[in-house]
């Protein structure tokens, strides 16, 4: 992971960026809002922490300078205890989490070592559900053929996969899969659901999506074998 | 050049000819009985005699028309090329219980495609004809070969086709991964299609 530090206590800053170095963190040092705002403009970066009081632009106007050009990087604040405004103001300008001085080296490890999770187990994910393969980052569906899908049928199937042999109600399913978009009815969940049905019959997959019109649907294994195995693969 | 197809070659181009009539007549039929058509188009060929002795090496074949026309039957080539992935289907159960051929070989590369992404599905029909043929005791028996697939599964493989033919490319690696992957976005809009076509009928 590529971080960026804005924090303009010397010291601070200095064993920071020496426990992150140590455990294989890449960290560039900024000393001041304005500086961090550069930065931001010129790296790509997995994570910024910066702190809230800092001379020539203060962490939150830089926080908001950051996200104004679009930039959609974690963000986690440094504020000091009693500042319960600043917490709020941050997350409100756009901050992903804050962390309250003084806080332990320990606590920001575990923390990065969370992120790190989730970016890369969770969005990297490789599914296996019976005899079929979602790979999300590709789009592709495999089975004894390979298929690829869109955007909205991988995020569909990769519901469906995490919560297998489950009966799921149709505004849940539309509800995740097109979350803003408000004028999306039953029949194009339907068209959906129609396109993932001849396409895991198109990968010849024993697997298969139950439910008429108007849902729950249901994902299950039809190879009469063992019929939970979804698994995240690592 | 030896004439590997022997006395038998002149009759190849008009089995060809036959087969491909016949091919017209079911699609007429269906055509008539209210159904939309079976295929977009067809083309046939009939094997040049350099590749047929070529294949016939390659496979360590003597080089007589008894190799060329029985051992190998793909000497007559007829390729059907249909808008929909049910019209492959379609024609494929048509073909089925046709009495002028008899379906002595299937091999079905749409739902197991292979490797590389090539998707078809591949027949020998066994075809009884007025001419002379090779065996006495099978008197008039040729074959055929049939390639049924989708408008999207052909343009695939005539750039696959290019790739092949063409020796010198410098990314062949990549070009091969993303051919491939092409494939599986072509294999995604023939079913699409098909499902939108069903969806469409289911309201009739």
């Amino acid at each position: 992971m590529r971080i960026l530090l804005a924090e303009d206590e010397k010291e601070l800053s200095r064993v920071l960026v020496t426990a992150m170095h140590s455990k294989g963190y890449s960290v560039d040092p900024a000393y001041n809002g304005l500086e961090a705002v550069e930065k931001a403009s010129q790296g790509v970066y997995d994570l910024m922490i910066f702190d809230v009081m800092m001379p020539v632009m203060t962490g939150i106007e830089a926080l908001k300078k950051i996200r104004a050009a679009g930039d959609q990087t974690y963000i986690i604040m440094l504020t000091a205890m009693s500042e319960i405004n600043d917490r709020v103001t941050g997350l409100d300008a756009g901050a992903d989490d804050y962390m309250t001085k003084p806080f332990s080296l320990k606590e920001l490890l575990a923390r990065l070592r969370s992120l790190e999770r989730r970016s890369e187990n969770y969005t990297n994910d490789i599914l296996k559900f019976g005899d079929i393969t979602l790979d999300s980052n590709e789009q592709r569906l495999e089975s004894f053929n390979s298929i690829s899908l869109s955007a909205k049928e991988t995020k569909l199937l990769n519901l469906l996969i995490l919560n297998a042999d489950k009966k799921i109600d149709s505004d849940i399913l539309i509800a995740h899969v097109w979350e803003n978009e408000d004028d999306l009815d039953q029949d194009t969940l339907w068209i959906y659901i129609s396109y993932l049905r001849q396409k895991i019959q198109a990968v010849n997959a024993h697997v298969e999506i139950q439910g008429k019109k108007g849902g729950p649907y249901q994902l299950t294994n039809t190879s009469g074998g063992e019929s939970n195995d979804s698994k995240v693969s690592l | 050049m030896i004439k590997i197809y022997g006395e038998f070659g002149p009759y190849l181009s008009q089995i060809k000819d036959d087969v491909i009539k016949k091919l017209a007549i079911l699609n007429q039929r269906e055509c008539d009985n209210n159904s939309t058509k079976l295929y977009e188009h067809l083309i046939g060929r009939v094997k040049a005699e350099d590749s047929m002795i070529e294949k016939c090496q390659r496979k360590g074949l003597p080089l007589s028309p008894h190799s060329a026309l029985y051992e190998c039957r793909d000497a007559i080539g007829i390729r059907i090329v249909c808008n929909f992935i049910d019209d492959v289907y379609r024609a494929l159960t048509l073909l089925r219980a046709a009495d002028w051929c008899e379906i002595v070989k299937e091999k079905d590369y749409i739902t197991r495609s292979k490797p590389n992404g090539y998707r078809s599905y591949h027949l020998i029909l066994k075809v009884t004809t007025p001419y002379p043929s090779v065996l006495a005791d099978t008197a008039g028996t040729y074959f055929v070969e049939i390639q049924l697939r989708t408008i999207a599964m052909d343009s695939w493989a005539s750039l696959e086709h290019e790739m092949k033919y063409k020796h010198s490319i410098t990314n062949s690696k990549q070009i091969v991964k993303e051919l491939k992957r092409c494939a599986d976005q072509l294999a995604s809009c023939d079913v699409q299609m098909q499902t939108i076509r069903q969806l469409i009928h289911e309201e009739d």
